[in-house]
């Protein structure tokens, strides 16, 4: 159970005052205010194993900012259960504060007036780190993540990359075994990115810290997660890894081979498709929902046939996601 | 308990101050020329009767420099270090305070003590400054010093707990730039910093006597400078105390309704 996330058909349902039109109808509504449930997050189910580091992924609005919030403890659920290593955070608040740490894309939880390294000694007194162990945590995060260049300047001062960076460091200070990370990257630029990913990576992989990732960069997602959860109109959509999601939504790929004999007629392979032969060019694509990956189509022709050339187009990550969404979207 | 390693949290504001020079320099101007103002305004008004509503003219400049002297120790630029309830709430970083070990109202407590400590200072300063110079009269004697304490330290613990209920209404209204004003407006009044209240007419005496307004400034002020004599503390002590009482109860239940709001809303 130790850093585990379990959530179990987590629901979070806001009522919200429709507005009506025009002044008439912003009259019925101060009168006469009519109600509208917003079903945020639905039955949703899924599991972080400890020292996992798992992508919550989604549109805008889908609601992983929501499920985050639940998970964090600051959200109650109308429905369902959680439990963030043993707790439920929203009925134990302060315990699961201990055992979690979060940063919320922009918004920065360090005094802006203060010089970093004084936000840093505040959390400190704030979870009770003893000094020795709070000094040796820094200097681990100062090699990562090269704090020091900058963490006796006042956090007003700083730059969107180095307040990150600094937010990252005040997040996990008090040695968390859960990190919620809320589109942490979001506005930096890619060397800055690059580093809060070697650091995530390092945290997860070195310290066995469990990760719930959220972010719409699709180059993160790829470089740090093993698995991710798809969710959109609050509702799962899928649960599993990279694969799995590349084979459900990203059956893009195409293989062009040039065939040593020009006069062979290339037949379809099970689960690959003959889009197009013209003389010894050939294009492969995937044929139905069983269709094998890039690598084992290429695997597949080099085996049945005797080519001279060939090459491979894949969609991308987010050609992948993009797929899922709109998908997702039509589900819905 | 979180609450007492987390001292460091009453830094937060004389730290920032500190950082910020220019800050200093323009609280230390301002106080001047108020001080000097206030006590040119007074001389002034007195330069014609020797008494007035029964205080004399060196009781008159007494209370309103110390009055000015006082509003130092809540009067900081909060804004300036974006730890306001308000722009917690604004750019949604309101979550932070429900995501540690430490309360948000013990949070809140910590940073207002380390406020009106900081604020102290000035107001001590300003004093020793006005004293020296002969702008302020000393306590009659060592009884009155102490009363002035006592209610002084009750004043402030009561203008604690009005500020935080309007600080307090951010977490329902979103914004309280509002009731921001007519609390300082209505503080200044009614507190007796613009003008000693046995200047207005009885109604507003009355009136005011049920607000906590004056157990803010009013009372220790007038025991300083022997408005209220020595005879008629214990009553205005206990007064101010009941205020301290109603208000925590009252702010108590409202950080409870204020938390479920938050973990209902999200932040």
């Amino acid at each position: 159970m130790s850093g585990s996330i379990e959530v179990r058909d987590l629901s979070r349902t806001f009522h919200t005052t429709v507005r009506r039109p025009g002044f008439a109808g912003a009259l019925r509504s101060l009168v006469n205010p009519q109600k509208v449930a917003k079903h945020a997050v639905s039955d949703v189910t899924f599991s972080v194993a400890p020292g996992e580091l798992l992508a919550l992924l989604g549109p805008n609005g889908a609601g992983k900012s929501t499920t985050i919030k639940m998970l964090t403890g600051i959200l109650t659920p109308t429905a369902g259960e959680a439990r963030v290593a043993g707790v439920v955070p929203y009925e134990e608040r302060e315990r699961n504060a201990r055992n979690i740490g979060a940063v919320f894309g922009q918004r920065t939880q360090l005094w802006w007036d203060l010089p970093v390294r004084e936000s840093f000694a505040i959390l400190r007194d704030v979870y009770e780190v003893p000094k020795a162990e709070h000094a040796a945590r820094l200097k681990e995060f100062d090699d990562l993540l090269d704090l020091s260049s900058f963490w006796d300047t006042r956090v007003r001062h700083l730059s969107l990359g180095q307040r990150v960076r600094c937010d990252l460091a005040a997040a996990l200070l008090h040695d968390p075994q859960v990190v919620f990370l809320d589109e942490p990257t979001i506005g930096m630029d890619v060397v800055v990115k690059e580093q809060v990913r070697e650091f995530l990576r390092h945290q997860v992989e070195e310290r066995g810290r469990t990760v719930l990732l959220t972010t719409h960069d699709m180059t993160e997602v790829e470089r740090l997660a093993e698995r991710v959860v798809l969710i959109n109109h609050g509702r799962l959509m899928l649960d599993g890894t990279l694969d799995e999601i590349r084979r459900k939504f990203g059956s893009t790929w195409q293989v062009r081979a040039t065939l040593a004999d020009a006069h062979t007629d290339a037949v379809p392979l099970p689960g690959i498709a003959l889009l197009r032969q013209d003389g010894p060019r050939v294009v492969f694509g995937p044929d139905g929902p069983e269709a094998p990956t890039v690598h084992q189509a290429l695997r597949a022709i080099i085996e049945r046939y005797d080519v001279t050339d060939i090459a491979m187009d894949e969609a991308d990550l987010e050609d992948v996601m993009r797929t899922a969404y709109v998908q997702a979207v039509g589900d819905a | 308990m979180a609450v007492l390693h987390a001292w460091r949290a009453a830094r937060v504001t004389p730290l920032g101050e500190l950082h910020a020079p220019p800050r200093i320099t323009a609280a230390l101007l301002r106080l001047t020329v108020q001080v000097v103002l206030v006590w040119s305004l007074w001389r002034g008004l007195y330069a014609q009767t020797g008494s007035t509503a029964g205080l004399d003219r060196d009781q008159a400049v007494t209370y309103a420099v110390m009055a000015v002297l006082a509003l130092r120790l809540r009067e900081l630029d909060q804004y300036a270090g974006r730890d306001t309830v308000l722009q917690h709430m604004h750019f949604g970083t309101i979550v932070y305070w429900y995501l540690r070990p430490l309360p948000p109202q013990r949070y809140y407590a910590l940073r207002a003590l380390g406020e009106q400590l900081y604020g102290l200072a000035w107001a001590l300063t300003g004093y020793a400054v006005c004293l020296a110079a002969g702008v302020v009269e000393p306590p009659e004697s060592p009884a009155v010093a102490g009363v002035f304490a006592i209610s002084m330290l009750l004043g402030q613990w009561v203008l604690y707990y009005v500020m935080l209920v309007i600080d307090q209404l951010c977490f329902f209204t979103l914004r309280n730039g509002a009731a921001m004003l007519i609390l300082i407006f209505a503080q200044n009044l009614l507190a007796g910093v613009y003008a000693p209240l046995w200047f207005f007419p009885d109604w507003f005496i009355t009136l005011s006597g049920f607000l906590p307004f004056q157990a803010t400034l009013n009372v220790p002020l007038s025991l300083y400078v022997g408005r209220i004599p020595l005879s008629e503390a214990g009553a205005e002590l206990a007064v101010q105390a009941a205020w301290v009482v109603a208000l925590a109860l009252f702010t108590r239940l409202v950080w409870w309704r204020a938390a479920r709001r938050v973990i209902s809303q999200g932040g």
